[in-house]
């Protein structure tokens, strides 16, 4: 499955902003699904400085810098990215495996270094905070003797019935209880929400953003820019690697989700952080992402 | 440390002969008192540095003891009392929070912490080993993690840690060793031995106290100093600038800049202090600045290119981009400007997280994963409250516990169990149950103690040593000695500098004298001056130089005036009203504090002592006296390592000055209070005269001066506006000329020069374009010309630059000035036309002169804010 991915993000300033240093998230990267064929980087205006790297958790980051004024700012990103049909075909079958149970102890008494690198993802993390409330919501699917990935199955579903879709009721920085409480968010939210469940049940889990294939209704044109950037969730089982979920969908990611980067939560794989100088006091964000199947 | 600055004039110390004399005055009453202020005997159940085990005065203490008895109890308080004076002179400080008057001078006990050779060689090595140990777990974190990989220790211990950055993944500096600078505190255990209790590792802190500790104590105690034979510190500072140099990798001497958070960070003093003494400049994060994937310092000349950053600034702050987002302290886009090996931070970002004080308890470990032994040096019994077992071990013996949070934050102090009621306990309990991550607990070892010079003679009092370790090409180098602090009270177990507690300098004593070695003439490397770095000063500098010198010349101009004022109001003859008001009238125009006695009609009904008592004293009232100086108070904090040790004793005495003025003036204004405000007057002169006459005549004096002289013009103008413009009575002429000239103490030399009555033609004469009077406009414009015209000019324009032309437009028009003319009163308006427009065209040349300069020099921070404003950080 090839995919041609464009996402273009346009700032636009108040007043001129006179310097800005910034880094992006943009570029997907490769996991043991997907590889990224190339992704190109345009911004406009032209950076003093531009380089990539890739970060502690292994995603791609642009770094890039203005020092002359400019009043808008463009950063269009072109990628393919690769899917393996693999992927699809394995239909794993979740009800074996760890149960929590045997996962729980083996997260403890584990001497294998994945499973010592794992566990980074139970701790709280900037944007998530385990709590009781969260255990409370997702302990009945997580029983002793149930398998872990059909438990998390379970938790995506009840994610997915109990809370509604909703883009005008969060922000990026709504803490994880309101979301709760509300019963309401977007993708993000579902996600980190999952992710709270997870870690506060004491299991690893992290968070993923990527993109998502939107067909459109059965006999009309697909709109350009319909797209946009999507996230979900990955829960490891000790021994048997990172299993992902998405709750805003109620499904298992295949061949229609195309990972861009991973991480503890939104706030280690922002698509674009930086820092303004000037600017005025209000910044008009607007975002356009296409997501196109070149080959099956 | 023999290289004593040379700023610093040496106090005359009490000769023999001063100690002689005391002595016949008194020996024998003075001889039993010295037996008992000296006698300093063992005390049960504590560890004492002065004896052995078996209750024998160690060797080593004997001379030194005996060489203070024989000094005497009145002699050694005198030296103390010398000690604090220089320090404060110094402008040592210890500051305890970010408000300006939150200050604290540098404590330093008499009596030093003294440490044989051969037992510090032994502590020395275990040092090195315990730095090269350090090195090896940071490289490891942001590296490989095999600790974590191969369970050394919990994963949870390095993830959990706010200290541990993982935007810091990977970054490697020049050189063996990552971990540059490493400080540890030890206590001496009950068997003698030195116990770890805590390291330091992202903006360590205490070695510049040390070196003044030892300069100030060479300085009391001269002889006791020489005669023991101690150990120099000026080796630990000379591999310190060896290191910072070799983490350059090219070939030209590298630009080295001391990154500190600002004149209200705790250990601002030491910045300055290691600035000067290393010959580095002195930046604030708003002073550097990342342009084309490197970082530059902004000086006067425009960016400077930077190589080494030795920070004093925690991890946290130093980059909004990628670290925290709310910070205005640190640089923007620096992180990955190190990342790309374009400029070196030292200690390396992400060092904190050696700060993990549970890392002590797996530290053996460690040592035998890393090295194959576990190390010499122990560290403190550490429990994480992250292992069940050791939560469950710390929650049962609470009392024995000293619990510390695992991220120290600002603020944050050690608890002790047995001192906490049985609620608060609870409440600790409970936080360690929710967090337990976040929390260690720690045995308590008692400290040892060693002799504390008190006002009743020697007391036992617990102390802990701060160690200083420095990378060198290979390994590490030690300070020999470091840092004692002392605790305060018997019973005061915590020892921390923000709870106020004492120093002491730390001898180690060698056997026989060292050789000397200069910082000044190492390796032939170039040292850089402090004092005048010419058109690389960072504009910050200048700018507070600058200002410095104009609020110093607005609170003297307020005060010439108010002082007059005051003899005037209290003058045998009496004061006409219409003069009086007149003068009253000035009084607000000139220290700008409207509406004052500005804004109704008729005769001033105002409250005038209230009023004036308000000009002089309202610190939160612009324009009034304390208010400038105040605020030139905070502009000389921003540059004190330009500030000599005298213009340090100078702006204390300010400090003095302003608060015995509240004092003497808050009662009301019945007697002489033109008196009380002398002293302030005097001082202000004196920091005058220290500026033209003790400061090099660099860059930075030219700013100071520019400040200066741009006010005095500017007030002449103000001052003479308000006074003689409007017309009035000849008797009130008189009066407020002889006011005027009586405010710059110019009405003997002119009473002198005309012989005659006071009269407004001549007044002109010498208070506006008189050449040899140093206070007339002319002088005061065409020194500020002169000034303009030395600062080095690199823009390569043709003629003269702009400022340059406002000021000599400013002069010509001065010049130009027909006195007559300016004399006379237009009958139609009731006021003397010319003379206000000369005064008013001067004024607004010289606003513009002020601008230009300030468009020119200074750089204008730009408060930076977040692309996407995040507030999720806030844990």
């Amino acid at each position: 499955m090839l995919y041609r991915i464009k996402h273009v993000t346009h700032y636009q300033y108040d007043q001129p902003v006179t310097l800005c240093y910034n880094h992006a998230h943009l570029m997907p990267r490769d996991t043991y699904y997907q590889r990224c064929m190339e992704s190109h980087i345009n911004i406009k205006p032209y950076p003093i400085s531009i380089h990539e790297r890739t970060d502690y958790f292994g995603n791609k980051v642009c770094y890039f810098s203005l020092e002359s004024k400019h009043s808008s700012l463009d950063i269009s990103v072109d990628s393919r990215v690769c899917l393996d049909n693999e992927r699809v075909d394995l239909g794993v079958d979740l009800d074996i495996g760890n149960t929590c149970r045997q996962a729980l102890e083996k997260l403890r008494t584990s001497i294998d270094e994945e499973v010592f690198l794992a566990r980074e993802f139970i701790l709280c993390s900037p944007m998530i905070k385990p709590s009781d409330e969260l255990r409370d919501y997702a302990a009945p699917f997580f029983q002793d003797n149930v398998s872990l990935l059909s438990a998390a199955r379970e938790l995506t579903r009840h994610i997915y019935n109990d809370f509604t879709y909703d883009p005008n009721s969060t922000t990026v920085a709504t803490p994880l209880k309101e979301v709760l409480e509300k019963r309401r968010g977007v993708c993000q939210d579902f996600a980190h929400l999952a992710i709270g469940c997870l870690r506060s049940l004491g299991f690893p889990a992290r968070y993923v953003s990527g993109y998502l294939e939107t067909l459109p209704p059965p006999g009309t044109e697909k709109l350009a820019g319909s797209d946009a950037s999507h996230a979900w969730f990955a829960v490891y089982s000790p021994g048997e690697g990172w299993f992902e979920f998405d709750p805003t969908n109620n499904n298992v990611p295949g061949d229609q989700h195309i990972t861009t980067a991973w991480g503890r939560d939104y706030s280690d794989v922002t698509p674009v952080r930086g820092v303004i100088f000037e600017g005025g006091d209000s910044q008009v964000l607007t975002v356009s992402v296409d997501v196109q199947r070149l080959e099956s | 440390m023999n290289q004593t600055p040379p700023r610093r004039v040496p106090w005359q110390l009490p000769r023999q002969q001063q100690q002689g004399q005391h002595q016949t005055q008194s020996q024998n009453a003075v001889s039993d008192e010295l037996a008992s202020a000296f006698a300093y005997p063992p005390l049960e159940g504590f560890n004492d540095e002065v004896y052995e085990d078996n209750g024998e005065q160690r060797d080593h203490w004997q001379y030194v003891l005996d060489s203070l008895e024989t000094l005497g109890a009145e002699a050694l308080t005198d030296r103390q009392q010398k000690a604090s004076r220089i320090l404060r002179d110094d402008g040592a400080t210890y500051n305890l929070s970010a408000t300006p008057g939150n200050r604290q001078t540098w404590s330093l006990d008499p009596v030093p912490l003294l440490i044989e050779s051969e037992e510090w060689n032994g502590i020395e090595s275990s040092l090195v080993e315990r730095s090269e140990l350090f090195d090896l777990v940071l490289q490891d974190i942001y590296g490989p993690r095999d600790l974590i990989r191969h369970g050394v220790i919990p994963p949870e211990l390095i993830f959990s840690h706010a200290g541990f950055l993982r935007q810091c993944h990977g970054i490697k500096i020049p050189g063996e060793q990552q971990l540059i600078l490493h400080n540890v505190d030890m206590v001496r255990d009950t068997d003698g031995q030195m116990c770890v209790i805590g390291d330091r590792t992202q903006a360590p802190s205490g070695a510049g106290y040390a070196l003044e500790n030892r300069t100030v104590m060479s300085r009391v105690l001269p002889s006791l100093f020489r005669d023991s034979h101690v150990h120099r510190l000026s080796l630990f500072f000379q591999a310190l600038r060896l290191k910072l140099a070799a983490l350059c990798p090219g070939d030209d001497i590298p630009h080295v800049v001391v990154l500190t958070p600002g004149a209200y960070s705790e250990t601002y003093f030491e910045h300055t202090l290691l600035a000067n003494y290393l010959g580095y400049p002195l930046v604030q994060g708003a002073d550097l600045t990342v342009r084309g994937g490197q970082v530059w310092m902004k000086t006067l000349d425009g960016l400077k290119r930077v190589d080494v950053i030795l920070r004093r600034l925690d991890d946290y702050f130093c980059d909004t981009v990628e670290l925290r987002s709310d910070s205005q302290l640190g640089v923007p886009g620096l992180l990955d400007v190190v990342r790309c090996g374009q400029v070196v931070v030292a200690n390396p970002l992400g060092s904190g997280v050696l700060e993990h004080p549970a890392l002590l308890k797996y530290l053996p470990a460690i040592g035998k994963h890393f090295l194959g032994r576990e190390p010499q040096l122990r560290s403190v019994e550490t429990y994480w409250c992250g292992e069940d077992s050791d939560r469950q071990y710390v929650l049962d013996h609470f009392d024995e516990m000293i619990i510390k949070t695992t991220f120290r934050r600002s603020g944050d102090h050690s608890i002790f169990g047995s001192e906490l009621s049985a609620e608060e306990k609870q409440d600790w309990m409970r936080r360690i149950e929710t967090k337990p991550l976040n929390f260690v607990g720690q045995r308590y070892h008692l400290p040892s103690t060693a002799p504390n010079w008190s006002q009743q003679g020697l007391v036992s009092r617990p102390l802990v040593l701060r160690s200083f370790a420095v990378a060198n090409s290979s390994s590490y180098t030690i300070m020999p000695g470091g840092l004692t602090r002392v605790g305060t009270g018997d019973n005061k177990m915590i020892i921390s500098s923000q709870l106020g507690s004492t120093s002491k300098d730390t001898w180690v004593l060698a056997s026989e004298p060292e050789k000397q070695v200069s910082l000044n003439r190492d390796n032939g490397l170039v040292v850089g001056s402090g004092a005048d770095q010419g058109m690389h000063l960072p504009s910050r500098v200048a700018e507070n130089l600058f200002w410095m010198g104009r609020y110093a010349e607005r609170a003297d101009a307020s005060l010439r005036l108010l002082r007059t004022v005051f003899m005037q109001l209290n003058s045998i003859e009496p004061l006409s009203v219409s003069a009086r008001d007149t003068l009253l009238y000035a009084v607000t125009q000139v220290s700008t504090t409207y509406p004052g006695f500005i804004g109704g009609t008729g005769p001033i009904t105002l409250a005038i002592d209230k009023e004036l008592l308000s000009v002089i004293l309202d610190e939160t009232r612009p324009g009034t006296v304390a208010s400038n100086i105040q605020a030139m108070l905070v502009s000389s904090e921003e540059v004190k390592e330009m500030l000599s040790a005298d213009t340090q004793r100078v702006l204390n005495d300010l400090r003095d000055a302003l608060a015995d003025l509240d004092g003497a003036l808050r009662l009301g204004l019945t007697s002489a209070p033109e008196e009380a405000l002398d002293p302030l007057v005097t001082t202000l002169l004196a920091l005058a005269g220290l500026s033209h006459e003790s400061l090099v005549r660099g860059t930075g004096w030219r700013f100071l001066e520019m400040g200066r002289t741009l006010e005095k013009s500017y007030q002449m103008t103000s001052l003479l506006q308000s006074t003689l413009v409007s017309d009035q009575s000849e008797s009130d002429l008189a009066t407020v000329l002889e006011s005027v000239l009586l405010t710059f103490e110019m009405l003997v030399s002119y009473r002198r020069r005309y012989r005659s009555g006071v009269e407004i033609t001549s007044s002109l004469q010498l208070l506006m374009i008189d050449k040899a009077n140093p206070r007339s406009l002319l002088f005061q414009l065409t020194a500020l010309k002169e000034h303009i015209d030395n600062l080095p000019d690199t823009s390569h324009a043709l003629g003269m630059n702009p400022q340059g032309r406002c000021l000599l437009e400013a002069m010509t028009a001065v010049q130009l000035a027909d006195l007559h003319e300016m004399g006379v009163c237009d009958q139609t308006s009731g006021s003397r036309v010319k003379l206000e427009q000369v005064l008013g065209k001067v004024q607004k040349l010289l606003g513009r002169t002020a601008t230009l300069i300030s468009d020119k020099y200074f750089d204008h921070r730009i408060e930076h804010q977040q692309l996407v404003p995040d507030r999720w950080e806030d844990e």
